[in-house]
């Protein structure tokens, strides 16, 4: 009977919530203390594997956030995910260059920004990252191209006031009150 | 992220969003069991169904930089979606794998999410999220935490 009614409270109880709020500082650093020793005792564990798995994942959701909203900055965000793709995974940059069959000094100048990285290499990293995510979790194939994209948008968009006067120059229309009148 | 409504099987997509200063007139505690206004200082989320308003439950963090860790101060379901007559599955498990995307994205392989519940509901959070335990604080790392992840985080 004691039980029964036990059970019944922890589903009820643990159905609508949690309060962990820190009551006191002592509290606070006891807890930080004592879970710091507990983890690196548990990281010392930890095999290598999971920690690539958790690097790439790490790397799926900076890229997911970064294509959530414009971003207008100077950094080459193609390049910065690919570097951090590329390096979670080797230990030297040409074995992937190998591995994609790309030469080195592409892959080089690509992750150093300087130069564009072709559609048949974006085609050959999304294979490549289709493999590899598969033993981490879901991974949308599309997501380099999005990046690359989303990026040339975002840079295009906040450079108009260096593209546009010599563009707009080129280019022509007709008046909206001819259009109508025909 | 999706939640499922029990009666029928439908799963509905949600979104999970920060806290307006205006949501927090809604914010009952009979509603969602604590006093949120409490915590209109700290980083605190919502969850919503895609598109809709209502508020389905909630999630307060604070960001422990210097241990790689985030530390949830306050969850909560809303009341008609708890115990054994609640309309939607997958709310709170939703919010904590949100809380871990964030450690992830912040602290890679040493990421950690971190919790303290009731010691009689200690052991259903072990069992239904695979936590680890110390003393009394509950936590998610690697490898967990990406299970967790994956488990809840598709569409």
């Amino acid at each position: 009977m004691t039980m029964t009614k036990n059970k019944k409270s922890t589903q009820v109880h643990s159905e609508y919530g949690v309060d962990s709020r820190y009551k006191t500082k002592k509290e606070r650093e006891l807890d930080s203390f004592a879970l710091m020793q507990a983890r690196l005792e548990r990281m010392k564990n930890l095999p290598r594997e999971e920690i690539l798995r958790a690097k790439l994942l790490q790397l799926k959701l900076k890229m997911e956030n970064y294509l959530k909203e414009p971003v207008y900055d100077k950094q080459n965000h193609f390049a910065h995910f690919l570097e951090m793709y590329v390096d979670a995974l080797y230990l030297r940059r040409i074995e992937f260059a190998k591995d994609i069959n790309v030469t080195p000094i592409f892959l080089s100048q690509v992750i150093n920004s300087h130069r564009e990285p072709s559609e048949e290499f974006i085609l050959k990293l999304m294979i490549h990252s289709e493999k590899v995510f598969k033993n981490v979790g879901e991974f949308h194939k599309k997501i380099w191209y999005q990046i690359y994209f989303h990026e040339k948008l975002c840079n295009t968009m906040s450079n108009q006031d260096k593209w546009r006067p010599d563009i707009e120059k080129q280019v022509r229309h007709i008046e909206f009150a001819s259009l109508t009148k025909k | 992220m999706t939640v499922v409504e029990r009666l029928t099987g439908n799963i509905y997509q949600i979104e999970i969003l920060p806290v307006e200063n205006t949501d927090y007139k809604s914010l009952s505690k009979a509603r969602y069991f604590f006093d949120w206004k409490e915590e209109r200082k700290a980083e605190v989320y919502k969850l919503v169904m895609k598109g809709q308003q209502d508020i389905l439950g909630l999630v307060s963090i604070e960001r422990i930089p210097s241990e790689w860790r985030i530390h949830i101060r306050l969850l909560s379901v809303s009341k008609e979606n708890s115990g054994k007559g609640k309309v939607f599955e997958n709310i709170a498990g939703n919010l904590i794998a949100f809380v871990a995307k964030i450690a992830v994205v912040e602290f890679g392989a040493l990421a950690c999410v971190s919790l303290r519940p009731k010691s009689s509901i200690v052991q259903h959070y072990m069992k239904k999220y695979d936590m680890n335990i110390t003393g009394m604080t509950l936590s998610l790392e690697v490898p967990e935490i990406i299970n967790l992840i994956n488990k809840y985080d598709h569409d």
